[in-house]
């Protein structure tokens, strides 16, 4: 561990001593839920402690709820995919439900493409479901919006423009 | 973002192509205007991988689960605000991937969609088919004509070489060498397989000690550990390539399995019908159409749940 490690690690482990409660008590606030709370608090200081970052830090409380409060969408992102996804699965007969582990994989792979999804204006991403999750041609998709077929075509480009410079970020990241 | 000027206007440019190759209704001189601009320019070809790969993405969760859950989100995100709701515990939902195709295979020389066969020509003469979900690398070099297959299944038709250069597959189980011949090879994960039309092939496996033979109307699995004996191949290997699956008392589930291997998304049928004999050509370029063969002629019930998720169950016997 060099000099400037070492500093780092102290920086970190006095941000822990002074702010954990303060932080693990403002997530707790906003998730009702002491269990989550404690992870995300862990999670926070994870994210301080890679950013190496410390050493600078002026403002400890509004640096740490700004990260807390990034983790804390994530999570609800996640959650609520994740809630939609069963009610989706809940609509198929009991003897077609994948089995836990396929659940699982589809149940990640769904996240992944929401991420991609994330920032399409609403009208975009309902083209972009229904022709690409639901099949639909164009002309079908057009007649259930009510749109020109122009419009269908341009908000389907810009759906997937958008989602190809996601993953390629997501690539770099 | 690292993208050049020249990538980021060549993505843009692929959305536009994707968008209107994708509407249902798109025309000839529409596919002919995106081929003129897909190998007008490298970087062209490169964003139409990468959108293939976003639409690979896509259709990695069947349609019939995906819709209503990216639909329902919005809705269920303020709900989710509202309370705190725990449905699964998060740990049991560790990494796990997705998609079977590398990088490697999504950038292939030759390449075929799942429910895709193309033919090509090579350089040479010789000509191959790939199957559905099928990838091959061309190899030709001044000492050998060399295929690498990647994923899935082709049948070659070799040409005589004016340079005698030899005709080899390689694959990750083995390679196999043709005799002046005709015939098919597969990749799976554990093993591969050679069925050989006409003439001869040798296949060579890192543990044989020598050359394997098989003749016309033989068949033989290998993989890099051990070879199966040499088999007498059923006539209906190849009918691919004329766009059918010829089954002759096939268990139900296996006919199913190899028609899903035409078509995306999940094809099952009920347990208790699984070996249930069928008999039959069903075409694979229309699978639906396949499944409507085997539901009248074999009084099954065919339930669409989306055009992702089928279920075939023995019909309710009329009262």
């Amino acid at each position: 561990m060099s000099a400037n490690d070492a500093s780092l690690h102290t920086a970190v482990n006095d941000l822990y001593c002074e702010h954990h409660g303060w932080l693990n008590g403002w997530l707790r606030q906003r998730l009702g839920n002491a269990f989550d709370a404690a992870d995300l608090t862990q999670d926070t200081f994870v994210r301080v402690l890679k950013a190496r970052s410390a050493l600078e830090i002026r403002e400890p409380r509004p640096y740490l709820s700004r990260i807390a409060n990034g983790l804390l969408i994530d999570l609800f992102r996640r959650r609520s995919l994740e809630q939609s996804y069963l009610q989706a699965l809940a609509a198929m007969p009991e003897a077609l439900q994948p089995s836990p582990e396929e659940q699982a994989i589809m149940l990640q792979a769904l996240v992944e493409i929401d991420r991609l999804l994330q920032g399409l204006g609403p009208k975009v991403k309902q083209v972009l479901i229904l022709s690409q999750f639901d099949g639909l041609t164009y002309p079908q998709i057009a007649a259930q919006l009510g749109i020109s077929l122009r419009s269908v075509n341009k908000h389907m480009a810009k759906a997937m423009e958008h989602c190809c410079l996601m993953q390629i970020q997501m690539q770099l990241a | 973002m690292s993208l050049t000027l020249a990538e980021r206007q060549a993505i843009s440019a692929a959305a536009r192509w994707y968008a209107a190759l994708q509407s249902g209704v798109a025309t000839d001189a529409e596919r002919a205007a995106w081929n003129a601009w897909l190998v007008a320019d490298p970087v062209h070809l490169q964003a139409w991988q990468r959108m293939t790969a976003v639409a690979e993405q896509m259709a990695s969760v069947p349609g019939a689960v995906a819709a209503p859950a990216l639909r329902g989100l919005e809705r269920t995100r303020r709900q989710v605000l509202r309370s705190v709701m725990i449905l699964m515990p998060a740990a049991s939902l560790g990494w796990l991937s997705w998609r079977s195709d590398t990088p490697q295979q999504l950038f292939a020389d030759f390449r075929t969609t799942v429910g895709e066969r193309r033919q090509f020509q090579l350089a040479d003469g010789s000509r191959l088919w790939l199957n559905t979900d099928s990838a091959v690398n061309l190899r030709y070099d001044g000492s050998q004509r060399l295929l690498d297959l990647l994923q899935g299944e082709i049948l070659i038709s070799t040409a005589p070489d004016a340079a005698q250069r030899p005709f080899k597959i390689h694959t990750r189980h083995g390679e196999v060498l043709a005799l002046g011949t005709r015939f098919i090879v597969r990749t799976h994960e554990q093993n591969a397989e050679v069925a050989v039309i006409e003439k001869a092939v040798e296949v060579r496996t890192a543990s044989a000690g020598a050359a394997i033979r098989v003749e016309a109307g033989q068949r033989l699995d290998f993989n890099k550990r051990s070879s199966g004996a040499v088999q007498r191949s059923d006539a209906s290997v190849g009918a691919w390539q004329q766009g059918s699956i010829i089954a002759v008392e096939r268990p139900l589930a296996e006919l199913l399995a190899d028609l899903s291997r035409y078509r995306r998304g999940v094809l099952r049928c009920d347990p208790q019908i699984a070996r249930m004999k069928v008999s039959g050509a069903f075409p694979i370029d229309d699978t639906d159409l396949a499944l409507t063969a085997l539901e009248s002629g074999l009084s099954l019930r065919v339930t669409r749940f989306s055009r992702y998720w089928v279920h075939v169950s023995a019909a309710a016997v009329a009262h």
